[in-house]
Order: C-alpha cells, then structure tokens, then sequence
C-alpha cells in the first residue's frame, strides 16, 4: 500500500494551507453563476427579460426567506420514515441474504494459502459491502420520486405543506437511515466472518533441549518456529502476516493469540525535502523509472533526504520509538551485490543544535525495516558535545523534529518517498479501524443517494439510475484530467492534439506552426478548455479517494483528518445536489 | 356567455373580498411538446370565484379542462397566461396547502401503508404533533367507515375503500377548503349517498367545496353553484337552481287528488290559455329504490316479495 503525501494532511492543513475551502467556494460560485445563467435564460423564454429576471430572484429568496427557515424536521422525518417502510415491505432486506450467501461460499473463491489471510479476508468483505451498498442506494434513490410522480402519488403529497428542501432531505435521510442499518447488519457479518477466519491456535512441538525453542502445529496452512527468552518469554517467527506470543507455564509452552494480522498501527508521517550533493535544497533525483513516487539522493556526498516531523508527543509512544523505513537501492554499480546499500539515520532538532548519533541501516528492499530507538538514554550530542539525550526533552521539546538519511556508498543511490519513513504511534484496536472503514462506505453511499435523488427529481427512474452510474464512473477517472491540465501547457490540449494529428507531430515535440501568436492563443484556449473540465470533475465525486478498503487491509489507521475530509466532501455534496434538487422540484409541474 | 348570479349561502357576500376561497383570472393553460411547440389550449382565460362557505361544481366532458382547472388552483400545474389565487395568495404558494384537502380522481396512495399508517403520515405532513394525529385518525376512520380494515394493508382494499381513506387523507388537517375530484367515482350506491351526505355535512360545518365530478345528479343534487367548461371555456356559471329552473313552465306536486279535480285543473289550465304539458303519477328515481331495498333487506333478512 502507496501513501501519497496530500493523504496524512491534517484536517486544517488540507482545507486552508491545500485550499480545498477555496476551491469548494470556487465550485459553489460557478455552479450557482451556471444555475443562474440557465435559469434565467429558460424564464426569458418564457416570461421575457423583465419578468424572467424577476422569476428567478424569486425563487432565489423564497429559498433561503421561506423555504429553508420553515422547512419542519417533522415532515422530514415523514417522508424518511416513509422511505425506510418502502424499502422494508418491498423487501430490500434481500440485498443482507445475497451478502450471507456471498460469505458462505468465499471459501470457494478465497485463497486460503494466500500470504496475508487476513487482508484477503477484509479487502473481500469491504469490497463486497462497499458495492452492495452503492446499488442499494443507487437503486432505492433513482426510483423513488419517478414512481410517486408517475403513479400520481405526489399529488398527495405536494397538495400539503410539504417544501421542495424536505421532499429532497426527507429522501437523502430516509434512504441512508435503510442503508445505515444495511450497513451495521453487513458490518456485523463482516467483522465476525474476518475474526473467524482468521482465528487460530497452535500448539508446540519439536521442542528442543534447553525447552527454549521449537516449532508449531501446522494450522491453516502455515506453522512458525519460536523461540524464549531466559524468563520463558518470546514470540514466533512471523508467517501469514502474523505472530504468536510464547510463553512458558511450568513445563509447558503455551501459544498465545495470533497479534499483527488485525492490528491497526498508527503511522505518523512527515513532510520530506532533499538536499543535493552540494548540501543546497533540491529535488531529488530522478534515476530514470517512469514512476516519480521515489526520488533519489547520492551516496557518499551531502545530498540529503529530510523529513520534517510536527505534533509528535511522549503520550503516543511506549518506551522505544519505533520507525518504519522502506528504502530502496539503486546501483549504478554491481559491486557486492549481496551486501546491501548502506545509509545512515540522524535525528535531530529542528534548529540543529542536538543531534543523535549517526545510525548505520543496510536497506532491505522490497520489505518494511522496523526499527527504533530509546526515548530516553539516546546517544547524541548537545552542542556539539556528546550526551545522553531524552529524545522528547531534547530532541522534540515542542513535538517537531527532523530525522535526515544520508547513503553512505559512494555513486550508489537510496531512493524514498514521504510515505516510506514514518513512525508507529500506539496502536488503535482494529474494530475501531474496521468501523471507520465502514464510515468511509457509508460516506460514499450517501453521496450516491445525494446524485440518485437529485438525477429523480428531473429524469425519469432509468434514466436517473444511468446519470448517477456515469457519475460514479467518471469519479473513477476524475484523475485522468487532472493528467491532463497539467500537460495542457505543454501544448498538448484538445485542440493542439487536433492540429497535431494531421501534422503528425509528436506529444513530446513542441507544437511549431510557424506562428508564435497563433501557437500561443491556441495554448491558452485548451488551457482554458482543460480547467472548465477540471472544475467539472471537481463536482464529480472521486471514489478512488474517497476509498479506504486498503487503510483497513493493510492494518493502517485510517487517519481521522482524512475521514474528516472525507465527510466535509461528502457534506459539500450532499449540499451540491440539494439545492439543484430544490430549483427543479420547485420549477417542476408535477401534474405535467 | 356566463352568467354571474348571487350568493349561494345566506352568509356569503361576494362583494367581500375575504369571502373568495379562489379565484382566477385569465387563467390559461397550453400543454406544449419536448420542443414547445403547441398541443392543447386546455384552458382559454378563465375567470371564476369560489365563496366562502358553498359547494362550487365543476362541469364539463372529458378534455374539457375541468383536472386541469383544479391542478392549476393546487399548483400541480403553472398557468401559461393569467393567474390563479387560493386564499388570496398564488396558487403556488406552499402555505396555502395549509388549509387545502385535495381528494384527486383516483385516491393515489401508498399500497404499502394501512389506513393507520396513511392517516398518521399525512398528519405528519401537516406538522401535527401525535396526541393530535391519534385523535385525528380515530376520527376520521370512524367517519369514513373503516375500523374493521384499519390494519389492512391499502394494497387489499376495494376501490370503495380507498376512495374512504382517499377522502380521510383530505380531511386529516380539518381543511377550510376542500377539493375533490369525482369523489363518487367507484362507490355503490349506499356510498354515493353517504359521500353526498358528508358533502353537505362538511359545507354546513363551514367548508369550502370544490367538485368536479361526470355525475350530473351528484352535482344537482349537492351543489350550489356550478361553472360549465367546455373546450377549455367557461360556457356557464351560476346557482344550479337557478340555471335549472325552466322559466315558462310551471310544476305542481299534490297529493290525494281525485280524477274529477284533476279534470278540473285541466280545464283551468285550458280557460288560462296555458298548455297542458303531463299529467301523471311521479316515479322515483332508482337511487331511491335501491337503498330502500337495502334499508328494508337490513331490517328483514331473507327473499323479499317480487313487485312485477
């Protein structure tokens, strides 16, 4: 599992220091100037300017004059409490057997054998659960209004005092009530079916003389090999992406509960920057792979990777610090090839004035390396004189600091990116991390009952469950055109690629048409072309962000800053598809 | 053209601009395409009142505008020239619903619900709190006749039944004003003439009445003024009796006359120089023959004599 940086941004940093509350101010802006300019050009047609004009601010002051003010919580809950009695008797409980039958037959498909068990086991249930519940609220949220309003049921219903915000808040609350209680049952399911599977005991054998080390019984498919310490404690070796706590009663040697398969470490990352072979700030290097996720420093000179930490305190840690590095090597020489690329670590103040001692690591590759360091008695220096150091007295007082890695083998390379060095907090209880797992779904499956409900109070049933399918997909490649704005400036826009097809000229070449003003219009035109399109797909929810299956399968904390933004995403949404959804029901004949 | 007669109620003065429940003007309604070109000129300027305090009928054929007369002054529909007013204020307005009960032609309601559950939503929709919603159901469900079938689901009621619930949903905020669209379409005949009884009840308690309904004894029977449509305009309005009454002929009902003064009326009429048009026994209409036989079938189960 790749972090990318914008990922462990705290709540703040992300929507002040990134500007997601710009941006969002931006979208609602556009989106109210479009709503505006359609609006009126619709009741100009209509009405003519005048009464057009007079129309639409009409409308625009009964929404925030009338209808929010004495929009009633009672009425809301009717119409939810409706929805969930809708989709009861019409037996959407039938989506919670197909999951029990989904389960029963993983085995089927599920491999057993599977290095991580306990990650296939979660990546499969959250998976499963996150689908199921999006065509849930797909299917209840698309269908509902086009059915009253076809079968004249809103007749009923809009001859009351029922406003346009509690016809569309009455729906979203009602359907997500259904789907929250879909969620808890298949959550429950869930939970249960990864702890079962995972669940399992050895017993010791093949022990050895001194009775201090030996094998296990071989269960689901793996057995470990121990070993115990002179006070009959210890712990396995590590297998299936676990281990067992050893110890010894009496004459016994008791295997204890497997730890590290359902674990949830809490990783805190820093903020990396380079250094170049002269000292000075730089960029890293790029030794050539296509992907630019690690950049490299050069060994044997004053190029640097720094990593500066903040927020970091003694309340989070036990007795050691423990670091988890993933490091890789790039060798533009053989050399000995089975000794690894070595570097070193150093902690130090954020003003340079302590600093540990210089701590030698050969990189393991393609693994994480664990390891750590005494909170207390760290050997260092205090300006510049050698001392015993307290790491969060002297190093981190105010909870900063940064740790520096250096490669020490001369024109070898250590390649890293942020999320390769990070420490590990106290660790959360997993049922807490699988229960934010399920938030981030249910998160999901409220913005999809947003777009349901707001595509139903214009299209028809059908046709609003193929407009909110198109917005999740495009939500999947929302990435694709962020791609692509950032190339449009190298003149490879829409109409640029147009121009260049028949030229047959290359992506990579400049576009040269022999005319400096003409090239440069055409390059603003696209770039202009590309951030519409950009802002567009800001409105487009983006599910690959917004998915965190893989938090919870690989035993990361899923950080709350990150469910935070995640709910003020799905928050702006939810307020997005409202208020489109209150200018069509209200501008609607439902009797038409 | 139409005529505008006086008030039906003695306590209606159309000439107070508090007493007008609805009231349009211009009113104009042209269904239009995908591409907005012209299909129907469903409503033709339509001009009409409706007072505080009468039963107002609506007349007309098929396609001739009536629905869609009373979707406008819901707000179901928007008026395409003119405007509609309901209690003074746009026919748009949500706060109007406030004191509106509409029965639509069909009683659109969700099959799923029970009577209970129907009459507690719709109460919800009112903002009423629960003690109210309890009552208000009790009520209405004992008006409408369904305590034996409160629990069903509306899914396995009769069409008589659901017009019953469709008519408690109309009354479950104790409306001022009434709107209800063929409201006997469906009933036997028991339950027309209990649906007609509630009609007058309900305008002598002070309501409003709006009724659009193909049956024409209906309307005779309960209405105190009605508007014509046809084609989308308004052909006729005025008081039924009014509109009914047959200006140059004379109607006579007596009773224990004897063949000799019968004559005698005749030869009166003669030295009158009027024209003596019938003459004869009245018959009842079946309606009336058919609850008697009802009434008398509930008294006296079992064969009853042939009258052939």
């Amino acid at each position: 599992m790749r972090l990318s940086p914008d990922q462990f941004w705290t709540y703040f940093e992300w929507l002040f220091d990134h500007f997601a509350l710009l941006q969002g101010f931006l979208l609602v802006l556009v989106l109210v100037l479009v709503g505006f300019v359609i609006g009126f050009v619709v009741a100009l047609l209509k009405h003519g300017p005048t009464e057009g004009f007079l129309q639409v601010a009409k409308l625009i002051r009964e929404l925030f004059a009338i209808d929010i003010p004495q929009t009633s919580t009672r009425r809301i809950g009717a119409i939810a409490r409706l929805a969930i009695k809708e989709a009861i008797r019409k037996k959407v409980l039938v989506v919670v057997a197909v999951f029990i039958v989904a389960i029963m037959f993983a085995g089927w498909y599920l491999d057993p054998q599977a290095q991580y068990p306990a990650r296939l086991y979660i990546s499969f249930v959250l998976t499963t659960t996150n689908y199921m519940v999006i065509l849930l609220g797909l299917f209840l949220s698309c269908f509902s209004l086009p059915t009253d309003i076809k079968s004249k049921i809103i007749y009923t219903i809009v001859t009351k005092p029922v406003r346009p915000t509690e016809l569309f808040l009455g729906r979203v609350v009602g359907f997500s009530s259904v789907g929250t209680m879909i969620l808890l049952l298949l959550g429950s399911m869930s939970y249960l079916f990864v702890v079962r599977g995972v669940d399992h005991k050895h017993e010791a054998m093949e022990i050895s003389a001194d009775g201090n080390s030996g094998v296990t019984t071989s269960q689901q498919y793996h057995s470990h090999t121990f070993s115990l310490d002179d006070a009959g404690e210890g712990t396995t070796s590590e297998a299936k992406g676990h281990k067992h706590i050893v110890s010894k009663n009496g004459d016994k040697i008791v295997v204890g509960e497997s730890t590290g398969d359902l674990e949830a470490r809490v990783p805190i990352y820093g903020l990396l920057r380079f250094t170049g072979r002269d000292g000075e700030e730089s960029t890293g290097l790029n030794v050539g792979y296509m992907s630019e996720y690690q950049k490299y420093i050069e060994g044997d000179s004053l190029s640097s990777a720094i990593w500066s930490f903040k927020g970091v305190d003694r309340t989070r840690f036990d007795k050691a610090l423990t670091y988890d590095m993933t490091i890789s090597a790039f060798r533009t020489y053989k050399g000995d090839i089975v000794t690894p690329v070595g570097g070193v670590v150093v902690f130090r103040s954020i003003d340079g004035t302590v600093v540990s001692e210089r701590l030698p690591f050969k990189v393991k590759e393609f693994q994480v390396d664990q390891r750590s360091i005494p909170i207390k008695g760290l050997k260092g220096f205090r300006n510049e004189q050698p001392a015993d150091l307290d790491f969060f007295t002297d190093i981190a007082p105010d909870g900063k600091f940064e740790v520096m890695i250096r490669c020490l083998d001369k024109s070898q390379y250590l390649g890293m990116a942020s999320a390769d060095l990070y420490f590990r907090a106290k660790p959360v209880p997993f049922w807490w991390n699988f229960i934010k797992g399920y938030i981030s779904i249910w998160l999901q499956m409220v913005i999809v009952i947003c777009f349901g409900v707001m595509f139903s109070t214009f299209l028809s049933g059908p046709v609003a469950v193929i407009a909110t399918v198109s917005i999740i997909v495009l939500g999947f490649f929302g990435f694709f055109v962020d791609d692509i704005v950032k190339q449009a400036d190298q003149g490879i826009g829409p109409i640029a690629s147009l121009i260049r097809i028949p030229l047959q000229s290359g992506s990579g070449t400049e576009l040269d048409l022999g005319n400096v003003v003409l090239e440069s219009v055409i390059k603003r035109v696209d770039q202009g072309i590309l951030i519409c399109l950009q802002t567009l797909s800001r409105a487009i929810p983006n599910f690959i962000q917004l998915g965190t299956a893989d938090f919870v399968a690989y035993g990361v904390n899923l950080f709350e800053g990150l469910l935070a933004r995640h709910l003020t995403i799905c928050a702006g949404y939810f307020l997005m598809t409202g208020i489109i959804s209150y200018f069509f029901l209200k501008t609607r004949e439902m009797a038409a | 053209m139409a005529t505008t007669t006086a008030p039906t109620t003695p306590s209606v003065s159309s000439t107070d601009p508090t007493n007008v429940i609805v009231e349009t003007r211009n009113l104009g309604k042209i269904y239009r395409d995908f591409w907005g070109r012209k299909k129907v000129n469903a409503i033709k300027a339509l001009d009409i009142e409706v007072r505080r305090g009468e039963i107002f009928g609506l007349l007309g054929p098929n396609g001739s505008g009536k629905s869609t007369t009373i979707k406008l002054m819901l707000g179901l529909l928007f008026p395409t020239s003119g405007r509609a007013f309901v209690f003074g204020k746009d026919a748009t307005d949500v706060a109007k619903n406030e004191r509106i009960g509409y029965l639509p032609e069909e009683s659109y309601l969700y099959k799923f619900l029970n009577a209970e559950e129907t009459l507690d939503f719709y109460g919800r929709l009112f903002d009423m709190p629960a003690s109210v919603r309890r009552e208000r159901t009790e009520q209405l469900i004992q008006m409408v006749g369904l305590q034996r079938a409160r629990r069903r689901q509306l899914k396995e009621y009769s069409k008589g039944m659901t017009r019953r619930i469709g008519l408690a949903q109309a009354l479950i905020n104790e409306p001022e004003f009434l709107v209800l669209d063929e409201p006997t379409t469906g009933l036997d005949p028991i339950g027309t003439r209990e649906m007609k009884d509630l009609i007058l009840r309900l305008r002598d308690q002070g309501k409003t009445i709006l009724l659009c309904s193909h049956q024409l004894a209906d309307v005779q029977d309960v209405c105190d003024r009605v508007a014509i449509l046809h084609q989308g305009e308004l052909k006729e309005l005025g008081r039924v009796d009014s509109l009914l009454k047959v200006q140059d002929v004379t109607q006579i009902h007596a009773k224990g006359l004897d063949e000799k003064t019968k004559q005698e009326i005749k030869d009166l009429i003669a030295r009158s120089n009027g024209e003596m048009l019938r003459m004869d026994n009245p018959t009842t209409s079946m309606e009336e023959l058919f609850l008697d036989i009802v009434r008398e079938s509930d008294q006296r189960p079992g064969r009853r004599g042939s009258g052939a």
